[in-house]
This record gives C-alpha cells, structure tokens and sequence, in this order.
C-alpha cells in the first residue's frame, strides 16, 4: 500500500491541469473579481451620486480613482461596471453552454433525424450576423438588460453545440463506451465518467473566450449608445461619456478602458489554446 | 572475404530513464539479424540508433561501420545522407507511413526519381517493374487507405528500397497482418538478404525470428540475454528467459483444461441463419453458431471478414439481416465483450479503484468476491490507484476480464484481447481467461489471427471466409479443431 498513498495525492483533483498562461490568467481575473467585490465594502460611495462642484478631479482621499465629468467616483464607478460585466459574462456563458452542451450531445449521441435537426437550427442562427440579432433585439427592448443578455447568448451557444457534438460523436462509437453499456451502466453515468471528462477542457476554453466576447460585445454596444442608458456604469458606456473630456482628464477615460483591457486579457489567457 | 556491410561496436542509449547496453553486431552481405524481445526491451531504440532517427532525449554513444565508413553514433547529420541510398527502413504500421493523400505507384516513383535519380520515364519503369514483382500490378492506382495492411506493407517496401539500399532494418513487420500476410511479409523481408544486401529485423514474433533464420538476439531491459544462430536459440535457449519466451509460443502452451460438460448442454448462446452485409457487401449467409456453457469457440478469419460484426450480433449490439440468435435465459448482463485495445476499453480519467466502486454500486455485488479474483488474475490491490493508461496492456486486460466476471456472464466475445501484448503477456492473460471460463461456465467467442493460438486453445473453431458469395452453401462452419 506504501506505493498507493505515494501515487495518489498527486493526481487528487479532478480539475483540469492548466497550463501556466491559464494560471495567471486564471490569477489576473481573480484579482479583477476581488476588486469589483471588495471596494464596496471599504469605499461606500455611491456610483451614481452627482456632485457638480467636484468634477474631473484628480485622485484624492476621498475619491481614490477622482470624479468623472458629473463628479461621480470614479473608482465605485469602475467596480460597478466591472461588477455589470462579470456577471453577464457568467450569466450568458451559463445560458449559452448549458443548452450547447445538452444539444450537443443528444445530436451527437442520437444521431439521425434529431441531428439533422438540431444541426439545421445551429446553421440558422448562424447564418444571421451575431451583432445584428443583438441589436435587432435591443431595437425591440431598448435599454433592457435581458434583452443585451439573451440575444448574446442566442448566438454563442452554438460553438458549444458543434464542438460538443463532434467529441460525443466519436466517444459514442468507442469500446470505451460500448464497455460501460455492456456492464449496464445507464446513459448519466456514461455522461459523467466518459463524456464530460473529455468535453471539459474543451468547454473551460470555449467559456473562457465566450465570456470575453460577451463583454466585448456589451461594450461595444454601450459605446455607440444602444446598450444600457445612463446613469448605469457599463465600461463602454464609461468611454463614450468620458471621450470628450479626454483632454482635460485623461486618467478618468484610461480607466474603463484599462479594465476593459485586463479583464479580456486574463479571460483569454484563462482560455488557452483554442480548441476549434 | 568482403568487409561487413553494417558494423555497430559498443553502441549505448543512455538518458529518459532508458538504458541499453553496449550492443555489437557485425552483418555481411546476405546476412541476417533478429531482435527478439518484449516491449520495452529496447529493441527499436537500437534500430532508431543505427538509423539515426532517436527521440528527444536519448543519446547514443558508440561506433557505427557502415559499408566501411566508420560514423560515430551521436553524429546523427552524417548518417542522413545515406538514408534510402544505404540506409532503409521498413516502417512499424505501414499504412501510417505512407502518405494518404498520393497513389501508391507515384509513391514509388518519387522515391526512384529523387532517391536513386532516376529520370522521370525510367522511374516509371522500375515502378511498374517493382509493383509486377511484389504482386501489386492492380494497385498501382489506389490510395493507401484503399489498400489491405498486407498491400500497405509491400508498397511502403518497394518505396523504401527503391533507393536501392543494401542495409534494411524492418521494425516490427508482421505488427497488425494476420497469419498468411505475416507469412507474405516474411518473405519479402528475405529478397534483401537474398539479393546480397544485409537485414535488421526487429520483432516480437518468435515465429517471424524463426523462419527469418540468421542470427537471433534475445533482449531483455536494454541487455542481451542470448544471442546465437536462429536454430539453436530457437530450438535449445540456454538462459531461463529465453526459454521463459519461447514457452509462450502458442503451439507450446500447456493444454488448457478439458471441456467437462454433456454434450447435450443448453447453449448460452444459438444462431441459425444468420446472414449480414454491410456496405453492400455480403459478408456472410446462412451461418451456424452455438457455443455451450465453458465452452471456447474461435473465430478465425481475414480481416474485415465480419468476425467483430459477428461478435456484435450475438451480444445485441448490431442487428441481422437474416437468421435467429437465441439466448440461454439469464439477466442481460450475460453477455460481455473484451477488446483489442485495453486502453481504449476504458475511460482514462478514473482510478481503476473507482471503475470498480461504480460496478459494485451500480449491480450491488458482493465486495468479498473481488479479493479472491483479483489474486485469481494475479492483479496487485496497488494497481487500484492507478489510472488506466498508467499500468501495461496485460494488467488492464486482466482488469478489464476481472470487471467483467464479476457479472458472472454466460457468453463472452473476445476480439483479439491479446493481439497487442507481448507473448509471455498473451499467454498468461489466455491461460487464465479459459481457466476462469471452464471454472464458470461461461462460453468464450475467442477471435484470433493466430492459427496456432486457436488450436491450442479452443474446442472448436468457427471460420468465417472472405467475400462469401452462395448462400445455398454454408460459407462458414464450425468443425472440430484439430489438434497438430
């Protein structure tokens, strides 16, 4: 047994071994959400508090990050909006893998007329251009969270759907499956030991630079004004609002954007190599 | 007498956790060589070594003579100019080695047009010559992925010696062919010695060493154990191992225990009628098959002569075109399979320990049973922490037999379990599956290419021919095996 308990802790945990450009990146964007999350607690301003006779500030005490033209703080500002897209990242990562994932391997398990199926409505989708499905759905819900959110997740899912089809596909006819059916293992427990193990890393990727193209997308929409209103602190919406006091606060515009820039950046080196 | 064509003096691998042995060998024109070994002997890496073509990580020291050239083993830039020219290698596998994209005739060509620099007209020729010769004249025009593994192999021959290299090293020729094409290799390999060239053979296959003839090498862990002329290794070894290897020859395998039921037992499992094709292809018509409780039934056959899909039928994995397979009353479970490629039978993310957790959880089996079968199987209780792909293919075969009787299975199909393990391996992991089986009662499907390895082992055999055309005539049949 002296082998055993020398082999064993080695290999303990089941998640994926990451490389290092996925460890500091996986470091980078923990320190991102440790930001977002941390400053309420010791910095109570509130982000959309105007106070007109502190605006564009310098960092000072009070305002560590200084004020916007409006004289919010900057600082509550750049955490709220980080705060925003963090958590659309991980909802429409969430909605977008969830149904991939499920679609992928019922095609790919199935096989036949529901393949067919499915595979017809994942060429559907993306044969409408991603950001004209999203804008279409803003038009019909301005300003609307939810809408920015589904419709973004409408076309992301995809990717899971054909990579997750494609590995299942070659799993389903492998010994290594028609063994465990033999032994009468029923179809969850095949998902679990067989399927997902080899699908994981795959998806750890696909979520990782799904989640960056998320809150590209949302930035990029709040930038030319049609995704979320003001006063809302988005990162995008931040840069269009500070663009024309770039001159006189270059500090205050260089932050959205400096956040922007770290959180993408750590979300794909968390991603690694692409699979596809 | 003419200076050796291949000289190797003290040659040494050194680095990775590998170490092999200064190693010599002295090899005159129409002369020949056998490393015989297991896996992991070091029996390629000494071919790799001479050729120059080591992994990262290995380094090789010592002298290399070759056609009187003197090369030392580390300079492996001076050696590639003679590849092809001086030089060859008949790759492991050749399929792989081929490029799937080009006819089989250009790639012949090619080698005779840029290796030995013949004009475009000429190497046309000498490639229609090649192909005449080797029996290819009609596969000229196919790709690899059309061509048989035997076919594969001849043309990946005459493009490795197109060059017209005298020295040929064959690593692991016959892996993969079954027994006529084994045969059909073998004597390709004997042009080179023939013609007055020199030859390296490497193999596992003491069958293939034997009718090769010359010298045999015996390695064992990167050391010589023996090394002398074929018929005296081969016939009288003087070390323990070498008889060890040569006992697990099929046709000297102790006989297994006789079959002790009445004849007029209940079948675990009967077919009659039974006919399937596939890609429009027949592949077999009205055939006949039962096998009785303890019974072992072989299945031998060509490739692709529907031995797995016949496997997969009886165990209602694929359904019949014709014909009715009846069952011996029993749970489902009765019905089990072991596969070619133990790795590939597993999933290898788990522990061994928990593959066997979920088996006993899933069916609620007595945990008493394991121990005394894993002793059975002589299966460490250390191995159980390990994963799949960390232990050999015999222990995960042994594994995979022992995941499988614990449901006390009625019929199990064995597709080739052994063909990827070494001899000693195959015939440890054999001896104990038929010996279990008889225990049991359980009817063994056991799919072979080794004509000598049925007959030792089985009751009856059940050959299944190629391309069978009639159906008034039974193209397959059961018959006694009879014992040589």
């Amino acid at each position: 047994m002296m082998q055993a308990t020398l082999i064993a802790p080695l290999r303990r945990l089941a998640w994926p071994a990451l490389s290092t450009r996925q460890r500091a990146g996986a470091l980078l964007l923990a320190l991102l959400l440790a930001f977002a999350w941390l400053v309420p607690l010791w910095h109570d301003a509130d982000p959309a508090r105007q106070q007109l006779v502190r605006i564009l500030e310098l960092p000072t005490l009070a305002a560590p990050l200084g004020t916007d033209h409006l004289g919010r703080d900057m600082l509550a500002r750049t955490a709220a909006a980080l705060r925003l897209s963090l958590g659309m990242a991980l909802l429409s990562v969430v909605t977008a893998a969830v149904p991939g994932i499920l679609f992928g391997v019922i095609a790919g398990w199935r096989g036949g007329w529901l393949d067919r199926i499915l595979g017809s409505v994942a060429d559907a989708c993306l044969a409408l251009p991603g950001l004209l499905l999203v804008l279409l759905l803003v038009a019909i819900a301005p300003g609307n969270f939810w809408a920015l959110y589904v419709g973004i997740s409408l076309v992301l899912w995809i990717e899971y759907f054909r990579v997750v089809r494609a590995r299942t596909r070659v799993l389903v006819a492998s010994p290594q499956l028609e063994a465990s059916r033999l032994l009468g293992f029923g179809p969850l427990y095949l998902f679990r030991r067989h399927l997902w193990p080899e699908l994981a890393p795959q998806v750890l990727t696909l979520a990782a630079f799904g989640a960056a193209s998320a809150i590209l997308a949302m930035a990029a929409l709040g930038f030319v004004s049609v995704g979320l209103r003001p006063p809302t602190a988005e990162l995008g919406l931040m840069m269009i609002e500070l663009l024309p006091y770039y001159h006189e606060a270059p500090w205050a515009m260089a932050q959205p954007i400096l956040a922007l820039f770290v959180l993408v950046f750590s979300l794909n080196l968390l991603a690694g190599k692409d699979p596809r | 007498m003419s200076h050796p064509l291949l000289q190797v003096s003290d040659l040494t691998i050194h680095g990775d956790g590998v170490t092999i042995a200064p190693f010599s060998l002295s090899l005159a024109s129409g002369q020949r060589l056998t490393l015989l070994g297991e896996t992991g002997s070091g029996k390629s890496l000494i071919a790799q070594a001479i050729m120059g073509t080591l992994p990262q990580g290995l380094t090789p020291a010592g002298e290399l003579g070759i056609d009187g050239t003197s090369y030392a083993a580390a300079d492996v830039a001076a050696r590639r100019t003679l590849w092809g020219r001086r030089l060859a290698l008949l790759p492991q596998e050749p399929w792989h080695a081929l490029d799937p994209t080009m006819r089989a005739a250009a790639q012949i060509t090619e080698s005779h047009r840029h290796v030995a620099g013949l004009a475009p007209g000429k190497a046309r020729q000498a490639t229609q010559h090649d192909l005449a010769e080797l029996g290819l004249e009609d596969a000229g025009g196919k790709l690899p992925g059309e061509l048989s593994g035997g076919m594969a192999q001849r043309v990946a021959f005459a493009a490795a010696s197109a060059g017209g290299a005298p020295i040929v090293i064959a690593d692991e020729p016959t892996k993969g062919l079954d027994a006529p094409r084994r045969d059909a290799v073998v004597e390709l390999l004997a042009r080179t010695p023939q013609a007055g060239g020199a030859l390296l053979t490497i193999t596992h296959d003491i069958d293939v060493a034997r009718r090769l003839g010359g010298e045999v090498v015996i390695l064992r862990h990167g050391q010589v154990v023996e090394r002398g002329p074929a018929e005296r290794i081969l016939e009288a070894p003087q070390t323990e191992y070498g008889r060890h290897l040569l006992d697990a020859e099929p046709s000297r395998w102790p006989a297994p225990p006789r079959l002790a039921s009445a004849p007029d037992a209940t079948p675990v499992v009967a077919a009659r009628g039974l006919a399937k094709s596939r890609g429009g292809r027949q592949l077999f018509s009205g055939l006949d098959v039962s096998v009785l409780p303890g019974e072992i039934v072989g299945v031998v056959g060509p490739s692709g002569c529907g031995k797995s899909t016949l496997g997969d039928m009886l165990l209602g994995l694929a359904s019949h075109d014709a014909g009715e397979i009846q069952h011996a009353p029993g749970h489902r479970l009765g019905l089990q399979k072991l596969y070619q490629d133990p790795p590939a039978a597993f999933s290898s993310h788990w522990r061994l320990s928990r593959l066997l957790d979920d088996l006993v959880q899933r069916h609620r089996l007595e945990r008493a049973a394991i121990v005394p079968l894993m002793e059975r199987l002589g299966l460490d209780e250390r191995l159980l922490a390990r994963r799949p792909g960390e232990i050999s293919g015999g222990e995960l075969q042994r594994f995979a037999i022992l995941r499988v009787l614990l449901l006390e299975p009625r019929l199990l199909f064995a597709d080739e379990p052994t063909s990827r393990l070494d001899p000693i391996t195959q015939q440890q992991t054999l001896s104990l599956l038929v010996e279990l089986a008889r225990e049991r009662r359980c009817g063994v499907m056991l799919v072979s290419h080794d004509p000598a390895l049925i007959a030792r082992l089985c009751d009856r055999q059940l050959a299944l021919e190629e391309n069978a055309e009639a159906a008034s005539r039974p193209s397959a049949k059961a018959e006694p095996v009879s014992l040589a």
